[in-house]
């Protein structure tokens, strides 16, 4: 369980990556954060794991934490076994190797980590991670797994009793997982690209609906409000610009 | 805390950045003690002086063994920085009562002077003092609090050239001179010691008030 209550951070005096952010998580619960780079997807993440602390607002999480980072160190000395092995003995529970080899692990699990592959590191850092009850904090947690871990990963998190908050870059699919919108919400906002835009950009840029748009070579990348993209689209296509992509 | 301290042993002993400092520690000591080092006590303050930057040194080693993105999973693991700087506190004092049990027993064994065990008792002591002293500059100087290498090497050669400047102040210099002088050594052992316990204990404090706010 965690319970985030109206939380805001700066650092020194710098500018609030995040502001009045409220989330609760129950035990079983998956929540999928989304937004774009910078939002403070992950610093919300090292809120809740209890890394940062807030600069305002208050945490409330269950003893029994796991924390996964963006990116799991590389040159680690230990080996995959012993950093188990000793995590688990810090948490007072007895190792669950099998964790790992539910993942595809593949390698010398008593080579130092340094020696492992990206896609391998990353599965002895969310099987240090799993061995939590009450709360799962993984950052980008699918980063560097093939197809198959990646699914057994899905199902992992889709099956663990703690409360789950993540951050995913890929669209994975964990069922029933909520999604919760991070930062300058662009809720829904669709960027078209187009071509051949010439001197319809001015009209363009000033259609309902339309809040960013930028001349590129000769064409133009407009961001537009979910709901008016139709609009902005079967304008664009009247005024004889062509569509090269749209994307939400 | 046990099975804390004994991974960041392992981890550190792993990493072989315990190694300058430990060969720079017996090489001196070896050198100190090679001839005749002269009476016990004035001699242990000669090791003193020895104990305390290697102390600092070693506690640096082991603050910083752990990259920062590893250290958070070590701290969300342990169930929070308090947890986690106590651990480092913990590992570093052992390490630094080590190296003093060590300076202590050593000119027993090669000197020909009588070293009595009041006097190596009390050269313990006075010994530990110094490298407590050094576990809190040390922690001072290491992560969580000065993040950046550089800035952490000027700031230990700061400290600990600093307590040699200051002549007989608390808590490294009054040892000194009362060894040196054979006058008051118990008086200024238990004011130093008193004063090192609080120094590492504020030290250690100060690691975990800052920690989550650079993290």
């Amino acid at each position: 369980m965690v319970r985030l209550d109206r939380i805001g951070k700066r650092y020194g005096r710098g500018p609030w990556v995040l502001r009045d952010v409220s989330l609760a998580v129950e035990p079983g619960e998956v929540v999928v954060l989304r937004g774009g780079n910078g939002s403070g997807k992950s610093t919300l993440l090292r809120i809740a794991a209890g890394v940062t602390a807030p600069s305002s607002g208050r945490v409330s999480r269950g003893p029994s934490v796991g924390y996964v980072p963006e990116r799991f160190p590389t040159g680690v000395k230990l080996s995959a076994r012993d950093y188990l092995r000793h995590l688990a003995a810090v948490r007072g529970v007895p190792v669950r190797w099998e964790l790992v080899e539910a993942l595809g692990f593949v390698g010398d699990p008593s080579a130092p980590m340094a020696t492992l592959s990206k896609g391998n590191t990353q599965k002895v850092a969310l099987a240090q991670a799993l061995h939590a009850t009450d709360l799962l904090v993984l950052d980008e947690p699918w980063s560097g797994l093939d197809a198959a871990a990646a699914g057994v990963l899905g199902g992992l998190v889709a099956s663990s009793e703690a409360a789950v908050v993540l951050t995913d870059h890929h669209g994975h699919d964990v069922p029933g997982a909520r999604e919760v919108a991070l930062g300058a919400v662009r809720s829904g906002g669709v960027v078209i690209e187009l071509d051949r835009v010439g001197e319809a950009f001015t009209l363009i840029s000033s259609l309902e609906g339309v809040f960013a748009a930028h001349e590129v070579g000769g064409g133009a990348r407009v961001e537009v409000r979910a709901g008016f993209s139709d609009g902005v689209l079967a304008e664009a296509l009247r005024l004889g610009c062509s569509v090269r992509s749209v994307r939400s | 805390m046990t099975s804390l301290v004994r991974y960041l042993l392992v981890d550190v002993l792993r990493t072989q950045r315990w190694l300058p400092p430990l060969l720079l520690y017996v090489a001196v000591l070896g050198m100190l003690y090679a001839s005749d080092a002269g009476p016990p006590l004035p001699a242990y303050a000669g090791t003193c002086v020895l104990v305390y930057p290697v102390s600092v040194w070693l506690t640096v080693v082991i603050a910083t063994a752990e990259d920062p993105v590893r250290r958070t999973i070590t701290v969300v693991t342990a169930g929070g920085w308090a947890r986690a700087q106590a651990a480092v506190t913990a590992l570093s004092v052992l390490a630094a009562l080590g190296l003093a049990l060590v300076a202590a027993l050593v000119p027993v064994v090669t000197q020909s002077r009588p070293y009595p065990p009041a006097t190596v008792a009390e050269g313990f002591v006075a010994l530990a003092v110094c490298a407590l002293v050094g576990v809190g500059v040390g922690v001072l100087c290491g992560r969580p609090v000065i993040t950046q290498a550089g800035w952490s090497v000027l700031a230990a050669t700061a400290l600990v050239v600093l307590v040699f400047l200051f002549g007989r102040t608390p808590p490294v210099g009054n040892v000194l001179w009362s060894l040196s002088h054979d006058d008051g050594v118990t008086s200024a052992l238990t004011i130093s010691g008193v004063l090192a316990v609080l120094f590492v204990v504020g030290a250690t404090w100060l690691g975990t008030a800052v920690g989550p706010r650079r993290g």
